[in-house]
């Protein structure tokens, strides 16, 4: 019966999206896109940054209004004027960058907006925790409390209040913008089962992501966006990854991570018993000239904080640093830079960029004391270095003057590493090379890696991508809760191997 | 970024000052006259020297509302070292110049050592700061400087006010300094995203420290100016500075968020608001009329100017 229902079901269409067409101050960012979600399915959104998916949720979600095409939800046409009123009709968007509020509690954001009245118009508090309780529950977060100050929650917890938000009213279409991309793995399996969940409810999810295991593990369809245009449609059934990755960059990508020489030179970086107190304890390392050595731990397993206290942002409280067989001192990122450390942060936005700055004021501006002459800026030698860069490092630009916000993710990245090169470091730690970015650019900055260790350059590389650490790296350190547990040689470092080893004894998350 | 916005805001504005320079000529005759306009230098003598640095500080993503506490402090302090310490003058200048980049310095300690959002600091220095100079003058006003002194505000060089001449080399100076050095850069990057600048290795807090000490400077600067030109030295002097100040730099395109901001923007600014101050009395406008109209420009400017800049998305 049930199987029944759900097969009649399947064959609705909840939302149809008919020709539609965007462009911003005369670029076309979305070219003549039509598709159907049908009820119960999710459906991926597949596409390189810049393809024009964000553009099209944002047209779905009332942010943006399209310049020609419809959009029709059960057979009714739509022009939103706004996000509330996208929701109000029943599309929810749960974005990238969540937008809940940090000073309320976790029912106070469920109900933001349509918060249910008593009789007297007061906010009917027992009923907006109730309400919250049961759609918590409903999605198998038991453990969430809704008194709790969303604030105090962990990302992919606060994650969990944006789509109890969105399914707070009779949602029929939820879109989810890289619902994992700041998810460790833990939190990406919960997230799943919540995404199959709602899909057994009825509800039409679009997805978008840049993860192929969970968009083939998800899916009952996809569709690909290319340069604004829609590529195709498929059934997941029928594609492999190497055929969507190809429909969406357009040309044949090599998936193989590149191929390491084994050469390396002595010890550069030498850490020892290394401590801030807090966060990481007791940790030593040697890093050699030419080696990518991969720091594979789950977020919040003190990764980034040993990076940040090795580069001088964060204190450290015991424990030393040498550099080629010398101890030093590294108080602050100047100190660290001179020292021919470069830090690539895991947040390109709020640690890596000035967005709202050129590229090449951004490429400079690690580097620009030593570029000036005294305090006077050279700006022709700036001008030139950020060409140099766009050139080698192969960044879609249209010039060097264009503000950084406006390029793709990949492309953003790209211009923190040119950055850090214009330092021209000995050792460079890179803290989640490439999250978010898309398969294209991901493989570029891969195959950068590899040159860069080749000409000698140290890398330490922290991810939390498991493909990515035991693909790139030459050596393998674990680090759980704070300390390293487990080192692998590249031969012995398999999935299952250092997996395991980086969820051993995992504190609890919620 | 800046061609284009010397293309914009800054454009704007200065269209705004020709046409409040034309209309204000024909309303009143004896606006636009030599002497009339040269003695309107002389009045925006302090503001200015304080809005050019406040520019710094608003382009940081701060505020320093203390400046015209640190004004009153700093005349104060030269008045006191002067006739009741007995210090010779120009010393007493001295004093006077280190206790307002002392005050201002301590509002950066506030700011960067203690985490304090600078709204908040400044306007308990701008209390402080005020307290101490009334409890200092004991309500006593300090007269008789000697003649000399006065060359800084009211004599002239070359048929200009002599504080025209600094004021001048100040804005040169500081125009210099945001566009073409590597302070100006770090300034803007602190504004625009601090934790990036901070990750770049800019020295973020040496360079708060060093532009809000820059502002008890240049306070003091302008005490010192104020007190040559009114030949006299009272503690409510400077009050409300702070607010002329930030609506010149304001009026001049600088974000109020950080980030964004010319020295040639807050100069039409500090013009624009003397001319609309000075040719509405002329006209025979009251003051009250003259706030409201101030008002209003600066309202209009920034609604022209954000109509022309609303940012595309890409």
């Amino acid at each position: 019966m049930a199987k029944f229902l759900m097969e009649k079901i399947n064959r609705d269409v909840t939302l149809k999206i008919k020709n539609a067409t965007k462009s911003f101050a005369g670029v076309t960012v979305l070219n003549n896109v039509s598709f159907d979600l049908y009820r119960g399915e999710v459906h991926s959104l597949l596409g390189e940054n810049g393809a024009g998916k964000s553009t099209l949720i944002k047209i779905l979600s009332g942010v943006h209004k399209p310049d020609q095409g419809k959009v029709i939800l059960e057979n009714k046409e739509f022009v939103f004027n706004s996000p509330k009123e996208a929701f109000k009709n029943g599309i929810a968007t749960v974005y990238q960058e969540l937008l809940v509020f940090p000073e309320l509690t976790v029912a106070e954001n469920i109900f933001l907006g349509h918060t249910p009245k008593t009789k007297i118009g007061l906010i009917d508090w027992k009923k907006i925790k109730a309400d919250s309780r049961k759609i918590l529950d409903s999605l198998d977060s038991h453990d969430l409390d809704v008194n709790a100050r969303v604030g105090s929650l962990s990302v992919a917890n606060r994650q969990r209040v944006e789509i109890a938000k969105a399914l707070s009213q009779k949602t029929k279409v939820l879109i989810m913008d890289e619902p994992t991309a700041a998810l460790a793995d833990t939190d990406v399996k919960k997230l799943i089962t919540v995404v199959k969940r709602l899909r057994e409810q009825g509800v039409s999810i679009l997805y978008v992501s840049h993860k192929m295991p969970e968009i083939f593990e998800l899916s009952d369809k996809v569709s690909v966006l290319r340069d604004g245009n829609h590529v195709g449609t498929f059934n997941i059934k029928d594609v492999s990854e190497d055929l969507l990755v190809s429909k969406m960059v357009g040309r044949p990508v090599d998936k193989l991570y590149p191929i390491s020489k084994g050469k390396f030179g002595k010890p550069i970086l030498e850490v020892n018993n290394f401590t801030d107190g807090l966060r990481f304890k007791q940790v030593s390392f040697k890093l050699k000239r030419g080696e990518i050595l991969g720091i594979a731990g789950v977020v919040g397993s003190g990764r980034s904080e040993l990076a940040q206290s090795i580069f001088g942002i964060k204190p450290s409280k015991g424990g030393s640093i040498k550099i080629d067989e010398k101890e030093v001192s590294i108080k602050k990122p100047k100190d660290a830079r001179n020292l021919g450390i470069a830090y690539i942060p895991e947040d390109r936005g709020t640690q890596g960029l000035v967005k709202e700055m050129k590229i090449s004021h951004n490429v400079s501006m690690a580097n620009l004391d030593r570029e000036a002459n005294g305090i006077l800026i050279i700006f022709k030698k700036e001008m030139q270095n950020a060409i140099n860069a766009i050139k080698k490092l192969g960044i879609r630009a249209r010039n060097a003057l264009q503000l950084v916000r406006q390029l793709s993710g990949g492309n953003q990245q790209k211009v923190v590493i040119a950055k850090w090169l214009q330092t021209e470091p000995r050792i460079l730690i890179m803290d989640e090379p490439t999250r978010g970015i898309d398969v294209g650019a991901k493989s570029e900055i891969h195959q950068l890696m590899r040159n860069l260790a080749d000409e000698g350059l140290a890398i330490l590389m922290i991810s939390s991508e498991l493909p990515e650490v035991l693909g790139m790296s030459d050596r393998v350190l674990v680090m759980n809760n704070g300390t390293i547990t487990k080192e692998f040689s590249k031969e012995h470092a398999t999935p299952e191997n250092v997996g395991s080893i980086m969820t051993q004894k995992v504190k609890e998350t919620a | 970024m800046r061609m284009k916005s010397i293309f914009r805001h800054e454009t704007i504005l200065f269209l705004v000052v020709i046409a409040a320079l034309v209309i204000l000529s024909i309303q009143a005759e004896q606006f636009a006259t030599i002497d009339n306009l040269l003695n309107q230098g002389r009045f925006l003598t302090e503001v200015s020297l304080v809005a050019l640095i406040m520019t710094f500080v608003i382009v940081t993503g701060g505020i320093d509302l203390s400046v015209g506490s640190i004004l009153g402090l700093s005349a104060i302090v030269l008045g006191v070292a002067w006739k009741k310490l007995g210090l010779p003058l120009p010393l007493a200048i001295l004093v006077a110049l280190s206790v307002g980049t002392l005050a201002g310095l301590f509002n950066g300690i506030i700011i960067t050592r203690f985490k304090v959002p600078p709204l908040i600091a400044t306007l308990a220095t701008l209390a402080l700061y005020r307290g101490l100079a009334e409890g200092i003058s004991q309500a006593r006003s300090i007269r008789g400087y000697p003649e000399w002194f006065f060359v800084l505000g009211q004599g002239e060089f070359f048929g200009i006010p002599t504080q025209l001449w600094i004021v001048a080399f100040f804005t040169l100076l500081t125009g210099f300094i945001l566009t073409y050095t590597t302070w100006g850069r770090a300034t803007y990057a602190i504004g625009a995203n601090e934790t990036a600048a901070r990750f770049s290795g800019i020295a973020v807090d040496k360079t708060k420290l060093f532009i809000y000490a820059a502002s008890g400077f240049a306070a003091s600067l302008a005490a010192i100016i104020f007190v040559s030109r009114v030949s006299t030295t009272r503690s409510d002097m400077g009050m409300g500075l702070e607010l002329d100040a930030i609506t010149a730099v304001v009026l001049g395109g600088t974000s109020i968020f950080g980030g964004k901001g010319t020295i040639v923007g807050t100069f039409f600014g500090l013009i624009l608001i003397q001319i609309l101050k000075n040719g509405l009395s002329l006209a025979g406008v009251k003051s009250d009329g003259t706030y409201i109209a101030i008002g209003l420009v600066l309202i209009l400017t920034l609604l022209i100017s954000n109509l022309f800049n609303r940012n595309s998305e890409g």
